[in-house]
């Protein structure tokens, strides 16, 4: 043979044997979803994963990269899977019955979609319970542009919350008993406790409020007996992550749970957040922050001691942590931590349902019960000109108002130059520190600067006289977290976007969507309408949504809308963050803006697993945009 | 009284339609309230109370059992199946439609069912079902779960019973109620899997039906220690 | 001389010689927060070694260290190429620290705007609203600015940006002094 001839064969040879090891080229990416056993130290039982594993691989792409992505379902029910917080084509997203049919036991399904964004993102089945079973696995996205922080390693740290019984199981256990995994409830000893505490009456009165409401103040997690996992260890099996001291460790959280929020801490460290739900934020220092279901932060670290540190994240309803460490050397730990008290949801957090106590003047029995604010109007009352201080707001019945309920501007106080409103003559004036809740009385989206701390006589105030009350939860809420050794947690107001994704322009409409429910039946809905009997949402591409989150019941609620951005606005015009989980907190409003640029349908939920099985999901219909007729048939699967 | 059964079986097909039992995922379960073993009175007597559901947020069916067998005299005090369809008619109650076979010993009792059932202010679970037959009556049963702690749990129960009609072939006279009153303590040792306890359970019969009683032999009145578990799965 | 103008003269000697020391206890300072290390002090443009040009962008500087000799008076010319105000200070890292504490305080009162600084309020408050040291720039997006410095014989210096969360983010470098 000439040499040319043996080349050429041990070239083709070569390259026949390429390609059938089988192995992925760049680009193309192999998953099976499979029947796992997952054991996390507390329990084992059988669960869904990614290729024989949960939690499943981390997949790493590159910004500008064209993906394609084998699934194959070695389960014997439909499978689906879901790349949480990506831009893509809708066939690609997804979610059976609205990107397409699912995957069906023994099928491979290609996705083939590019990659046009940098950062930390997951992925989940969208098929029945899957998900919570264990099929979720962490996506990271580097970037084409060198990022605004710099790190010298970097770990992903998966939280999840791992429960003994099939998600199926525990669907069922909660239609028949809503507070079948509650054991925080409120006994007869707590009625003791309380009683002491605060004297009988109250503690009847207390228990008297929440039983006409058919509620619960412990009502903070439905889900409660499961294990916390780190990157699918539990607390006992401590996920460590090895640094050496000195370096600045890139932190990519996740969180991968079916109903669990966290509150995430490193004793001894502080962190450094510099992306919220894969986008780049500017960098704000915190002491400790909360994961909502769903979410992403990734936080910059930087050990200096030769020691181990312990990542300490305990679930908002104080049942249970998650636990890892970052260490110099394997086998070492840290100091864990103490579970904090559990919070009770208060009146703050019923919206609505707590019972209204007018007093003496009783406007209901005069037919004013139900008077919108403002329209009493005093000066046609012959109370006109009274001086400040004068009006007796207690005698009125007023007394016991929630923070924020006094609308001064619909009571025509609206355009009260600063410094004019004297809260000494009105009574306020021996408040204590903190106790003015400057969101609640509609302050709190006030651009910074604009408060005229002198002008309100408060000019001479000491460093951190004030204490920030955080705008995203409800006025005298439970739920607001406290940075458990001081210091500062993490509000959603501190969230701002390092380089806005799309100009800031006004919302061409608004779109209110109350969060409903019946915890009795374990009914979830939007607008009082679950998912079955809903029509979808239509939006026309190219406009720019205001979606207005009015939360009705006592829960916190992850709403995840696929697809698309969703632009969260705490007050910071062209610096609202860009994300795609947005929290809403029992009894608060919360907006988010949405250019709409992604044409096909999209799911649109609440991440809580159960929720969003019973009924707290919506299709989202976008109409016009570029023709997709070609890219789908682009996109027809292949194998 | 033919048609006054025909007419509750009408109620049943009408909460059919509009219904999507196929839409929604369905989901069952079964509560066994009381399975327990009597001690006092007359005769030891063993007696369980059960719910067995299968349906979806709208529309479920129901079955519902009850019984009380004497040990010693080998027969059934009570035996009542029930069939129900149940279905939301307020944020915290449901009404419910249905059919009672009463087989205990005695002669045997058909009667349609029309009642409502759910959780009223201050936690307090009630059935209030009226029976519709030849001899007609209503029962309303109230139970309270009282937590000690999170897994010991007190309930007490009352249940009236009034026959609206005279049945003297089982001892029953209009307008004589009898009354049941319980208390169990139980322990959740297994989730609300499994969840032993131990009670009491005093009933009585008054007016005329204990007259009735009484003439048969029986007491009007009994009070029992109870053992038991109480299982839901 | 009598023995009073002989006490009076070594009184005197005595405390012209311990001005020097004092000098030494009280430490070569040169910026207007008292006492501290050494960090050097503001140089003589008659001095200067050579210029080094700093560019810095959305948290982080180009170039990322600096080799130094001790000694040497350095021109440096700032440019801000990023799209957020940004600081360019030479101090020790404890300095930064305390540095960052104040930024934070004029961030929160409004001086500082993540892309903008507001002059007009820096006479507001009293110390700490004010950035006016002679070892640090404080520049919006575009601007540019020039240190002349003097550095020291020996010193663990940092150049850093103490704009909240910059530091953290590793907009800071070392500065590497040698003989």
């Amino acid at each position: 043979m000439s040499e040319t001839t043996t080349f050429r064969a041990a070239m083709l040879g070569t390259g026949l044997a390429l390609a059938l090891m089988g192995s992925a080229t760049a680009g193309e990416y192999n998953l099976t979803v499979d029947p796992v056993e997952i054991d996390t130290g507390a329990f084992s039982r059988s669960g869904v994963g990614f290729n024989g594993t949960s939690p499943g691989p981390v997949l790493r792409f590159r910004e500008g990269e064209a993906v394609t992505i084998n699934v194959t379902n070695n389960l014997d029910q439909n499978t689906s899977v879901h790349w949480h917080g990506l831009i893509l084509p809708y066939q690609q997203d997804g979610v059976p019955k609205i990107s397409y049919p699912g995957i069906a036991p023994g099928e491979t399904f290609t996705y083939r979609f590019p990659i046009t964004q940098s950062g930390t993102y997951w992925f989940h089945s969208h098929s029945g319970f899957q998900e919570p079973d264990g099929a979720y696995g962490a996506i990271v996205i580097e970037p084409k542009d060198r990022e605004p922080f710099r790190h010298d390693r970097e770990y992903v740290v998966q939280l999840a919350d791992a429960h003994p019984h099939s998600g199926d199981r525990i669907m069922r256990n909660l239609k028949m008993m809503p507070d079948y995994y509650n054991r925080q409830q409120r006994t007869l000893l707590d009625f003791f406790d309380d009683a002491e505490e605060k004297g009988v009456d109250a503690a009847l009165r207390d228990r008297g409020d929440w039983g006409d409401m058919r509620m619960m103040p412990t009502d903070v997690e439905d889900l409660q007996g499961f294990t916390p996992l780190i990157n699918g260890k539990g607390p006992e099996q401590n996920w460590t992550g090895l640094f050496r001291p000195g370096e600045r460790v890139r932190l990519r959280f996740i969180n991968s749970s079916a109903m669990t929020y966290f509150d995430i801490r490193i004793p001894g460290l502080k962190l450094t957040v510099v992306q919220a739900d894969g986008n780049n934020v500017q960098p704000v220092v915190v002491d400790e922050f909360r994961i909502a279901v769903a979410e992403t932060y990734d936080v910059i670290v930087q050990p200096t001691e030769n020691r181990a540190y312990t990542i300490y994240g305990e679930s908002m309803g104080r049942t249970a942590f998650a636990r890892g460490t970052l260490a110099p050397r394997e086998g070492m730990a840290a100091d864990v931590p103490e579970l904090r008290e559990p919070p009770l949801l208060t009146m703050g957090d019923m919206a609505g349902h707590a019972g209204m106590d007018h007093g003496s003047m009783d406007h209901a029995a005069m037919g004013h019960g139900s008077m919108p604010k403002g329209a009493m109007d005093h000066a046609a009352m012959g109370h006109g000109s009274m001086p400040k201080g004068a009006m007796d707001h207690a005698a009125m019945g007023h007394g016991s108002m929630p923070k924020g309920a006094m609308d001064h501007a619909a009571m025509g106080h609206g355009t009260m130059p600063k410094g004019e409103m004297d809260h000494a003559a009105m009574g306020h004036g021996s408040m204590p520190k903190g106790e003015m809740d400057h969101a609640a009385m509609g302050h709190g989206s006030v651009p910074k600067g604009a408060m005229d701390h002198a002008a309100m006589g408060h000019g001479s105030m000491p460093k951190d006289g004030m204490n920030h009350a955080d705008p995203f939860y409800a006025p005298g809420s439970g739920l607001r977290p406290e940075a458990a050794d001081g210091g500062r947690f993490l509000s959603y107001a501190d969230l701002k976007a390092q380089k806005p994704l799309y100009e800031h322009r006004p919302a061409t409409r608004e779109i209110e969507l109350k969060l409903t429910g019946n915890m009795e039946r374990y009914i979830w809905s939007i607008n009082g309408v679950k998912y079955a009997d809903a029509d979808p949402i239509r939006l026309t591409y190219g406009e720019r949504v205001r979606f207005k989150f009015v939360n009705t019941t006592m829960m916190t609620h992850p709403m995840h809308l696929h697809g698309m951005w969703s632009i969260l606005d705490n007050g910071s015009g062209k610096w609202n963050p860009v994300k795609h989980v947005i929290s809403v907190a029992p009894a608060t409003t919360v907006y988010m803006e949405t250019e709409v640029d992604a044409p096909g349908q999209w799911a649109f939920h609440c991440h809580l697993s159960y929720h969003a099985d019973s009924g707290m999901f919506r299709k989202v219909v976008v109409e016009g945009g570029p023709d997709t007729a070609s890219a789908a048939a682009s996109m027809k699967s292949g194998g | 009284m033919k048609h006054l059964l025909s007419a509750v079986a009408f109620l049943v097909p009408a909460l059919l339609p509009g219904v999507p039992l196929l839409a929604e995922p369905n989901v069952w379960g079964i509560q066994v309230e009381q399975s327990e073993y009597r001690v006092g009175g007359d005769t030891d007597v063993a007696a369980w109370d059960l719910d067995a559901f299968y349906g979806n947020d709208e529309l479920r069916f129901v079955y519902r059992s009850e019984g009380e067998y004497a040990l010693e005299e080998e027969s059934f005090e009570t035996l009542e199946n029930q069939f129900r369809l149940s279905t939301p008619i307020s944020d915290f109650f449901d009404g419910v439609a249905g059919v009672r076979f009463d087989t205990a010993s005695g002669p045997d009792r058909l009667h349609g069912v029309i009642g409502i059932h759910g959780l009223t202010r201050q936690w307090f679970e009630i059935d209030a079902d009226l029976f519709v037959s030849d001899h007609p009556s209503v029962r309303f049963e109230v139970e309270y779960e009282g937590l000690i702690t999170n897994r010991i749990i007190l309930v007490p129960s009352i249940e009236l019973d009034v026959p609206l009609v005279d049945d003297l072939a089982l001892d029953r006279a209009a307008f004589s109620p009898k009354l049941e009153v319980g208390a169990r303590l139980s322990y959740d040792v297994i989730d609300r899997l499994f969840s032993p306890y131990v009670g009491v359970h005093y009933e009585r019969t008054f007016g005329q039906s204990a007259n009735l009683v009484r003439a048969a032999g029986e007491d009007a009145s009994a009070a029992f220690l109870v053992i038991g578990a109480r299982m839901m799965f | 001389m009598s023995t009073q103008t002989r006490l009076r003269a070594c009184a005197l000697a005595l405390a012209i010689a311990s001005v020097p020391s004092l000098a030494l206890a009280a430490g070569d300072h040169a910026h207007g927060h008292g006492k501290g290390p050494d960090i050097g002090k503001p140089g003589e443009a008659a001095d200067v070694s050579r210029t080094i040009s700093i560019t810095m962008h959305d948290n982080l500087y180009e170039p990322e260290t600096l080799k130094i000799r001790e000694g040497e008076t350095v021109r440096f010319t700032i440019v801000n190429r990023g799209e957020f105000v940004h600081e360019f200070n030479i101090g020790t890292a404890t300095m930064h620290a305390a540095h960052q504490a104040e930024m934070m305080g004029m961030m929160e009162s409004g001086v500082l705007e993540p892309d903008r600084i507001n002059h007009g309020k820096m006479d507001h408050g009293g110390h700490g609203m004010k950035h006016d040291d002679p070892n640090s720039v404080l520049l919006e997006p575009g601007q540019s600015g020039e240190i002349i410095w003097r550095f020291p014989d020996h010193a663990t210096l940092e150049f850093a940006c103490n704009v909240p969360g910059h530091y953290q983010s590793g907009m800071v470098g070392r500065i590497h002094l040698s003989h």
